[in-house]
């Protein structure tokens, strides 16, 4: 725990420290309110963060990729991995501190659109349970992108490689679970297919979720597919000891 | 301290290391020398965890290095050939980054940096980015992390490799005071390195070990030594009298002269103690002005080539 911490730490610093973590927050925040300005601050309009909360998903999938492309792969190229590697610290230890840092590097990224529901809620009258629920699906639904862009990092030392690796698999995993196209799919598709497929995705979770009707179910599937791609990123890590 | 045995490599078909077997007492300084590709890089990486090897087995004071790895880790400071860093930190948060992550407890850390910092004379940088060093600190930098948390064993991978030869001088004195308290192997292009900081040599060549010991085992079992002398007196009858003292089929070479004198040089088989008082008999009772006798030791230089160079021609040419 002492060592994850200490990697986390590490971790975190370097994302404050790097002009990526700047560019990619302020970009992926300007973008988000840019289109929620559009609809929510007319005159008129409902009180509601909806319109942020249905832009996010894909914002996330453009632009994460270039934020967890460097994780292990510059890592690697550096050299600092031989170096990590040979700390008195267990694999798990290092994806876990590293993922938990780019986590909490993206909460406080999605901090700064609170501004916007604060304006709604001060002006108009906004249910807050729907809100307050997009923004942990908004948090879960980034860390599983997080899980996955870092997998892809770590298979490579070349960023651009694992940049897209990972916008290609967001991207799929992202119209799987998008609910016009499960929609569509269910048209034609049997049901018990439909389900499998869009049940892959962490969008489909992400939407019940940001109705702000929390299923444990829900949480315990982020759970897992965290975990299935924090693993198979500790697995890739162990085979290039075993290669090489 | 160290103990590796027959560690075997494979990186796909190639094979780095085809058994290599060697123990390291504690308190040795003991240096690896080997042409690049030998295998002196592989050896580090499976000590220090990094790689895990095909097969054999390893163990760092007691820790297998595979079964028990982060205990074993544990006790080594380890200074990777790239001496990587993380540029965008200040050396002192680097240098805190490494005593939290080795361990120490946050109450001795100020105390472990602060050593580390006035042994590797990093007082004048500490708050600067790594990045804006130069080499020679870099490398400092990369040592002060090695050593921050008082390792029984130190594993260093060229440290040397890229300084100017003032920073070379550095870096050796450093290592030579760290050799005083830590068990150190470090691999080295520099042969006056070795002759200079380390108490015993392993030479490694295409994945094995082609010599162990001290400098003076070595030179015994694969240098053996030439005699020099130079005389003033009848070249050729010099050069039958000379023949006459060396074994049978012993090289013996004119070094050129002039004025009747001539330098010869033989090789002298390495228990051979009393050819120089025998050719000094000679000079005696022929008459020759004995100008110059002098047993000349083959250098660590001349080993490691004989020792390494002839196999990659045969390699080349198999």
């Amino acid at each position: 725990m002492r060592e994850t911490l200490v990697v986390f730490r590490r971790e975190l610093r370097s994302f404050f420290l790097s002009p990526i973590a700047y560019v990619f927050g302020i970009l992926l925040v300007s973008v988000l309110l840019y289109y929620v300005s559009e609809g929510a601050l007319q005159n008129g309009a409902r009180a509601s963060a909806e319109g942020l909360f249905a832009t996010l998903p894909l914002m996330l999938v453009l632009f994460l990729p270039g934020l967890t492309m460097r994780m292990w792969a510059e890592e690697r190229k550096l050299g600092t991995l031989e170096l990590l590697m040979t700390f008195p610290v267990r694999i798990g230890q290092l994806v876990f501190g590293k993922f938990l840092a780019c986590v909490v590097y993206l909460a406080c990224v999605l901090a700064l659109t609170l501004g916007l529901p604060l304006t709604l809620g001060a002006y108009g009258k906004l249910d807050w349970s729907p809100v307050l629920g997009s923004y942990l699906a908004s948090l879960l639904f980034a860390s599983s992108f997080v899980a996955v862009g870092m997998f892809w990092s770590s298979t490579t030392r070349d960023q651009m490689v694992a940049m897209l690796l990972s916008l290609v698999s967001l991207f799929v995993l992202y119209q799987l679970g998008n609910p016009q196209n499960v929609e569509y799919a269910s048209d034609w598709m049997p049901a018990w297919l439909v389900d499998l497929v869009s049940g892959l995705s962490p969008h489909k979770y992400f939407v019940s979720i940001a109705r702000g009707v929390l299923d444990s179910r829900d949480i315990v599937y982020f759970a897992c597919f965290c975990g299935f791609f924090l693993y198979a990123n500790a697995l890739v890590l162990e085979s290039r000891r075993q290669r090489g | 301290m160290i103990e590796v045995e027959q560690l075997a490599k494979s990186y796909g078909f190639a094979r780095a290391l085809k058994g290599v077997s060697f123990t390291v007492q504690k308190g040795e300084v003991v240096g690896f020398l080997g042409p690049n590709g030998a295998g002196k890089s592989t050896t580090m990486k499976i000590l220090t965890g990094y790689l895990l090897p095909t097969s054999g087995r390893a163990s760092v004071a007691g820790h297998d290095v595979v079964a028990a790895s982060v205990a074993a880790r544990r006790c080594i400071g380890y200074l990777p050939e790239t001496t990587p860093l993380y540029g965008e930190m200040r050396v002192d948060e680097y240098l805190r980054f490494c005593a939290e992550i080795r361990g120490i407890p946050a109450g001795r850390q100020r105390a472990a940096i602060g050593r580390a910092v006035e042994r590797c004379v990093l007082q004048r940088v500490l708050g600067k980015n790594i990045v804006e060093l130069s080499k020679g600190f870099k490398q400092r930098v990369g040592l002060a992390q090695a050593i921050v948390h008082e390792p029984p064993v130190l594993i260093l991978d060229e440290p040397t490799s890229g300084l100017d030869p003032n920073q070379i001088v550095e870096v050796r004195t450093l290592i030579e005071q760290l050799g005083k308290e830590h068990t150190v192997i470090l691999s080295t292009h520099y042969l006056q390195e070795v002759e200079k900081s380390c108490t015993r040599v392993v030479i490694i060549d295409q994945g094995r070990i082609v010599a162990d010991g001290t400098q003076a085992q070595i030179a015994a079992a694969h240098g053996g030594a030439a005699l020099r002398v130079r005389v003033r007196g009848p070249a050729d009858s010099v050069r039958a009298q000379l023949l006459q003292l060396l074994p049978p089929g012993a090289p013996l070479a004119a070094e050129g002269g002039g004025n009747g004198v001539t330098t010869w040089r033989f090789g002298l088989p390495s228990a051979a103690s009393e050819f120089p008082a025998a050719v000094a008999a000679q000079a005696c009772r022929h008459g020759w002005q004995l100008l110059e006798l002098a047993v000349e030791h083959a250098s660590l230089e001349d080993i490691f080539r004989k020792l390494t160079g002839a196999k990659a021609q045969e390699a080349v040419h198999a």
